[in-house]
């Protein structure tokens, strides 16, 4: 265990409520950013996504979601 | 790949007469009051007039316009700036609502159309789907709502039950 603690640079916490407080912040500040700002994260997260899901060119477009039942609950 | 030329695009699509009114829904639409999260395509309901001596709503006219200014058809999605998006007339008075009262965002000049706050988390709870309930449990976290106006709209349109279930599901601690 004392190796394993080693190995963990100095700045990370294992203090829970600290993570959780830190991610909320992280989540207020990015849901303050300007519209413009926000639409361009949402163009490099579908970037993203599709990469992970490892899409060939073609297959990027048909990479979509399904589609839910609007007004028909 | 750019989420902005679509609205762009939807945008001209209304000034060129192809349809009445539109509004952002879908995640890109609760976008405008969260945080980003990651979503695969773009949701765009739309007014649309039928077409004369017709009760029938057809899309033809939407999909040749945009057919002709280099979109292309991927099964029920348009991909516009590389971006796969669906066109959807209203199919209920939940939408009907959401759409009539839509509001108009500035997005650095250029105007776009988006649901409201209280609209996007009605309708997520009506689809009901996980990453639905995730979305409505995002507004509540970020204070996004207006919860009285929420309510009204719940109440009016048959969803009160489940909102209770919710409220009983992720809510009650």
């Amino acid at each position: 265990m004392a190796e394993i603690s080693e190995t963990i640079p100095q700045f990370m916490s294992f203090n829970f409520e600290q993570m959780a407080a830190s991610k909320q912040a992280l989540r207020r500040r990015l849901t303050a950013l300007p519209i413009a700002e926000k639409l361009r994260l949402l163009d490099g997260l579908r970037e993203r996504a599709l990469v992970i899901r490892g899409a060939s060119d073609q297959q990027r477009i048909k990479a979509q979601e399904q589609s839910p039942d609007y007004g028909k609950k | 790949m750019k989420i902005e030329e679509v609205i762009r695009t939807v945008n001209q699509m209304k000034a060129d007469g192809i349809i009445t009114n539109y509004a952002i829904g879908g995640a890109v639409g609760a976008t405008f009051y969260l945080e980003p999260v990651s979503t695969l395509d773009v949701d765009i309901f739309i007014e649309v007039q039928a077409e004369a001596g017709s009760s029938i709503i057809s899309l033809d006219s939407i999909f040749s316009y945009l057919r002709e200014r280099g979109c292309t058809m991927e099964g029920e999605h348009v991909v516009m700036s590389g971006w796969p998006v669906q066109f959807l007339p209203p199919t209920g008075p939940l939408i009907e609502e959401a759409l009539g009262s839509a509001v108009e965002v500035d997005v650095e000049g250029m105007p776009a159309r988006v649901f409201t706050a209280e609209h996007l988390a009605a309708i997520a709870l009506q689809t009901g789907r996980a990453k639905d309930k995730a979305r409505l449990l995002q507004f509540i976290e970020a204070r996004a709502l207006d919860l009285s106006s929420f309510e009204a709209i719940v109440a009016k349109h048959g969803l009160a039950q489940q909102w209770q279930r919710f409220q009983k599901q992720f809510l009650s601690s």
